[in-house]
């Protein structure tokens, strides 16, 4: 008893080092799919800088536009637009706490339909795969495969990913009431790579296990994807409220893709460029 | 007889009787402003102590309102009728497209998932507690205890872990399923979460059941079968009832297992029966949604009145097995 | 008969009511097995020499020299695979020699000119050399094997000119012999079939050994090779193998199918032996050794749960866990000691002990939102600051969880200590106060120990009311109780649906998810040897 006492008394005296006041931190919020370079980045600012104190949190394009008009978060990562209904909340904010978002594209990425590998379907047309999301379509055999259940798989709601693909694929129709929702680019990825009927959609840098297909005749790669030629490719974005402060820390960290290492470590973790060094 | 006209011998003052006495400093009689005092001091004591458990009911109230309070503005846009009779959830749609509310689908998977699980549970949980009250030795039952506790303390992410790693590839490969995500995988996971809560109550409740009302029953020859089935669980009935609502309450309010291992498609199961679907909870909306929609949004509002509807769930099934509960303790613990 | 029938009926149901607890068992030892098994090898594993490289460079663990003797004497066995390597590539992509050849013919004309060598002379042995060039870069860009090795013997006739025997020259012919050789096994007119399956080997051989001599890693985690063996053996089968999915029948699923690289893609070519000999030699390339990472619990991860540890998980959840602690153990004692001792059957204590089973029974998501509602939104702009959650909110939401298992357990304990105690006590004069003090509180303190300990790892276990109202995915370790920190068990589910990295480092998922079962495991135990050693403390044995 004595020593449980004295165990905790120490730790709390260890922790009492702990100041009541608050650091300067840089806060991100927001995509999944920007997740990535969203933590790449911050790593190699906080290998530049070592005072500063970087901290990321990825819940879905939707929180990170939230976070960004309560005023929660310096930088919003999203991997769509902001919708029309976010910006008039920002600038409908009252007097002096009017937000102002400035969009930054960072990289191009690309919604790549993907399908267990072991599936002999290899392209599909967006009217198709259209079907197949709202319920038209319930079996591979339709679609010239194996006599099985397809199995939609399909991110939540507050998912960019998911915003890009009702929007260029869907068109606006809802989704059928079957269709399994997940979280994250890596659960999805993990689903289709596990389950044999299952049908997806991924962004670039998560395609190992699975298989891509090619939508209306466009295969998804980098040289497709950075021209627009595939059909459902969109730009990453980082949101701030205004443009950034010349030299500050925000405006360096969201024109870090613009220098070459910048460029290597989004090309280094799937996705494309916007440029070609 | 000697009158004692100086008090102060009484007061604190060690008498030539009283030797190696303890220290106590009360005297023996009181002046008025002792008394007064003392009086103060402990009904001021008991007043601190009592609001200082108001804390909890401070909490509750708290709890309610807070929750309450956020739900509102759902209530006033939307409206009730809608969404608790519609399936449709599709709370981001833009507003011109028509974001809709429809929570039915979400009702009916947190059923699905409860039910099932306690289908699951509940036969399992009630003999794991026939054997600790009547079947094993002493030995076991001590070992059996801390397993019991163990199994309790896991951290439901583990379970979670355990269900999307494990559990989903398995029942796609050996089971057939079309997907390893769905209702029968969460309610496994569930049925063993809620296991240790049943065990422990009904185990509480069969062991108060008297010796004599068993010893009566072998005594007219019948087996430890008749016995505990048709003797001792009966008498036992009213903790039995409570082990499974409380049962019932850990499975509803599970959050992490569901949102990793349920698939959450937003739909109830066509045919009702086939729970080997993919289903979307209460708890699962709230936690996978919360962190993305903006403050005081519909959608904002809408997910606390998903956790209204939670509340007033487990609050009834609360007042219910306390009422059980009550009726195990008046029976005099039978 | 009729009494058979309930004696087998006797029978099993005695028979199923043990099974439940066997079934039990297995399930827990089903769930728990695996994942402690595949967790305790985060800390118990084999390391290469990446591994200890990278602890080093990264962590500053171990000791400098004998790493840099490890490193020197690998590099020079790895040295053979990438001269194979290299040399293949050469075959198939030429611009590098090309350029090389250029500039070889550049440096001559400067050689010359150093020599001195001026007028007709000079322009007769540049014209020499710039046909050489010219032969020889045909023959490099070529794809008609006639030509190439026409032009490589032209090119090689000269090789015995005295004129180049010691200039810049002879690299030339040395060149020109080397691509002869290559270029043996090579469809030089299918040379881009291989670039593609050559890049794939490259990775994998990036992903083995670390990258490649001259080549800078744009990622940490690119910088160093396989550091475990059991990864290191995957990452070899995938160079040796490959995954082919075929058609067996037209409409039905694909068979995975799986192929030696060097029987199928590199079939016959330079590249072929380099396969075997890393196969054979895989032990001396990255010497493996049994690890023991105790430095797991301390150090902070790099490259999102890639290298590393999980120290500040673990102070993160230590500190909420401490700060629950702190606010719910008054309160609850506190409570439950009003309840046991000073309550009568008012009504207002009838409305307590609902209130107190109420909150018992209370989702844990929704005390998240009550957390997020109240504390984040409510308390913390009042207090003048930005209402995001940190670990002051988080330790108050989880108070407010842990509150009734601490005031349940406390009253159950204080209840048990026997009335002939406290009856003693107060006959001798004692008075209440003082009673419950010296008397009551330290008989009933087992049980009160045994709430706060279960209560504790309860807290610890805890993810949903902790999610928005505390944790983050990733920030610095936290310096002020106003910050968000990083714990356990949210890790453990954002490293499961984050990045892809928590797929390539599964060791490190179960690593967290063990490192919190075994927290939470060892603390029941603890509560559960307590209570038994001072209950019989009590007893008077």
């Amino acid at each position: 008893m004595k020593k449980a006492l004295i165990l905790s008394l120490t730790i709390l005296i260890a922790s009492s080092s702990m100041t009541w006041a608050q650091p300067k931190i840089l806060q991100i919020d927001g995509s999944t799919t920007v997740g990535p370079i969203g933590d790449a980045f911050a790593a190699e600012f906080m290998k530049m800088h070592p005072e500063v104190a970087i901290t990321v949190k990825k819940t879905g394009s939707g929180d990170g536009a939230a976070a960004l008009v309560d005023g929660r978060c310096d930088i919003a990562m999203m991997s769509r637009f902001m919708k029309s209904e976010e910006f008039k909340k920002c600038v409908n904010k009252p007097g002096d706490t009017v937000v102002f978002p400035v969009a930054h594209a960072i990289a191009n990425d690309g919604v790549c339909v993907v399908v267990h590998p072991s599936n002999p379907v290899a392209k599909l047309t967006i009217a198709q795969v259209r079907d197949i999301y709202t319920g038209r379509i319930t079996n591979w055999n339709q679609l010239g495969g194996p006599n099985r259940a397809i199995v939609v798989i399909s991110r939540d709601t507050s998912s960019g990913t998911y915003e890009t693909f009702d929007g260029l694929v869907m068109n606006k129709e809802k989704m059928a009431a079957n269709v399994e929702y997940v979280n994250a680019n890596p659960q999805a990825q993990a689903r289709v790579a596990s389950t044999q009927g299952a049908i997806g959609y991924v962004g670039l840098a998560f395609l190992e296990g699975v298989k891509a297909l090619t939508i209306d005749g466009v295969a998804p790669t980098r040289q497709t994807i950075a021209k627009g030629t595939y059909p459902i490719s969109r730009p990453l974005f980082l949101f701030t409220n205004g443009y950034p402060k010349l030299g500050s820390l925000v405006h360096e960290f969201c024109t870090f893709y613009l220098t070459e290492r910048g460029q290597e470590i989004i090309e280094a973790k799937g996705f494309v460029p916007l440029t070609v060094y | 007889m000697n009158h004692p006209t100086d008090i102060s011998q009484y007061r604190g003052e060690k008498t030539a009787s009283v030797s190696a006495s303890a220290e106590f400093n009360r005297p023996l009689l009181l002046t008025p402003g002792e008394d007064l005092r003392g009086y103060l001091v402990g009904h001021g004591g008991r007043i601190f102590l009592f609001l200082m458990t108001c804390i909890s009911v401070l909490s509750v109230l708290l709890i309610f309102i807070f929750v309450i309070r956020e739900a509102l503005p759902f209530l006033r846009e939307q409206g009730l009728r809608d969404s608790i009779t519609s399936r449709n959830w599709y709370p981001e749609r833009a507003e011109g497209a028509g974001a809709e509310f429809g929570m039915l689908a979400l009702f009916a998977g947190s059923m699905y998932v409860t039910l099932a699980s306690l289908i699951l549970s509940v036969p399992i949980g009630l003999s794991a507690a026939v054997f600790l009250s009547d079947i094993a030795p002493f030995w076991l039952r001590q070992v059996s205890k801390p397993i019991i506790e163990i199994l309790a303390a896991i951290p439901s992410v583990a379970y979670g872990f355990f269900a999307i790693l494990v559990l989903a590839p398995y029942m796609q490969k050996y089971w057939n399923f079309d997907t390893g995500a769905n209702a029968l995988n969460a309610s496994l996971i569930l049925s063993l979460m809620a296991l240790p809560t049943i065990i422990s109550v009904a185990e509480d409740s069969l062991s108060a059941v008297g010796r004599e009302i068993r010893e009566a029953s072998y005594g007219l020859g019948a087996t430890r079968c008749e016995t505990m089935l048709k003797v001792v669980m009966p008498t036992a009935h009213s903790g039995i009832i409570a082990a499974v609502i409380l049962g019932m309450m850990r499975a509803i309010g599970e959050t992490m297992v569901v949102w990793m291992a349920s698939g959450n498609a937003n739909q109830i199961p066509t045919p009702w029966w086939d729970i080997s679907q993919s289903v979307r909870t209460m708890t699962a909306t709230i936690a996978g949604e919360m962190g993305e929609t903006s403050q005081n949004s519909v959608h904002w509002h809408a997910l606390f009145m998903i956790g209204v509807f939670l509340l007033i769930f487990t609050f009834g099934l609360n007042m219910i097995s306390e009422y059980f509960l009550a009726r195990v303790k008046k029976s005099g613990g039978k | 008969m009729k009494n058979t029938r309930r004696e087998i009926q006797d029978r099993s149901f005695t028979f199923f009511s043990s099974l439940s607890i066997v079934l039990m068992v297995g399930a827990l030892v089903i769930i728990l097995g695996p994942m402690l098994r595949r967790g305790f090898s985060a800390v118990f594993f084999q390391g290469t020499v990446e591994f200890r490289r990278m602890q080093l460079a990264q962590f500053g663990h171990g000791d400098e020299e004998a790493v840099a003797d490890e490193v020197a004497q690998v590099t020079e066995l790895r040295q053979e695979i990438y001269a194979i390597l290299n040399k293949f590539q050469a075959g198939i992509e030429p611009s590098a020699l090309i350029d090389r050849v250029r500039s070889i013919n550049r440096e001559y004309g400067q050689e010359l000119r150093g020599k001195n060598i001026v007028g007709a002379d000079y322009t007769e042995l540049r014209r020499r050399a710039r046909d050489l060039r010219d032969l020889l870069q045909d023959a490099l860009e070529s794809t008609d094997r006639e030509l190439v090795e026409a032009n490589l013997k032209s090119v090689l006739q000269h090789r015995a000119d005295p004129l180049y025997t010691d200039s810049v020259m002879a690299e030339m012919f040395v060149t020109a012999r080397q691509y002869q050789n290559v270029i043996q096994g090579i469809d030089l007119s299918h040379r881009e079939q291989y670039l593609e399956p050559l890049l794939e080997v490259k990775d994998q051989l990036r992903k083995l050994l670390g990258p490649m001599p001259g080549e800078q890693a744009p990622l940490l985690m690119e910088e160093y090779g396989a550091t475990r063996w059991d990864i290191a053996l995957e990452t070899l089968h995938d160079l040796l193998w490959q995954e082919q999915w075929v058609t067996v029948e037209a409409g039905q699923e694909l068979q995975k199918q799986l192929v030696r690289r060097e029987e199928s893609q590199f079939a016959g070519t330079s590249l072929a032996p380099m396969f075997g000999l890393a196969e054979d030699h895989l032990t001396d390339l990255l010497r493996p050794k049994r690890t023991i990472y105790w430095h797991y619990f301390t150090d902070d991860w790099k490259e999102g749960h890639f290298f590393g540890g999980v120290g500040p998980e673990i102070y993160g959840t230590l500190l909420i866990t401490l700060l629950t602690m702190l606010f719910a153990i008054p309160f609850g004692v506190i409570s439950a000691a009003f309840l046991v001792e000073c309550a009568s059957e008012h009504i207002s204590v009838k409305i307590i002990r609902i209130c107190v089973n109420t909150l018992a029974g209370v989702p844990s998501i929704v005390f998240g939102l009550f957390g997020m509602a109240f504390f984040v939104l409510f308390i913390l702009p009042n207090l003048d600051r930005k209402p995001q959650g940190c670990i002051l909110t988080a330790a108050m939401t989880l108070a407010v969880l842990v509150l009734p298992v601490i005031i349940r357990a406390s009253e159950e304990a204080i209840r048990s200590v026997p009335a002939t105690y406290r009856e003693a006590s107060l006959a001798l004069g004692a008075g209440k106060f003082r009673t419950f003090m010296t008397v009551t509180l330290p008989a009933a303190l087992p049980g009160i120990l045994t709430g706060i300990i279960l209560s504790l790892s309860r807290a610890a276990g805890e993810t949903a009311p902790i999610l928005f109202t505390g944790a983050v995915d990733m920030g610095p370790v936290p310096r002020s109780l106003f910050e968000g920190s990083r714990t356990l068990a949210t890790s453990g589910y954002y490293i499961a649906v984050g990045d892809k990295i928590g797929m390539m480092a599964p060791h490190k998922q179960y690593g967290l998810i063990t490192t919190l079962i075994v927290l939470v495991l060892g603390l029941n135990i603890l509560a559960i040897l307590l209570r038994s050693r001072m209950s019989r403390k009590l007893r008077g044995q």
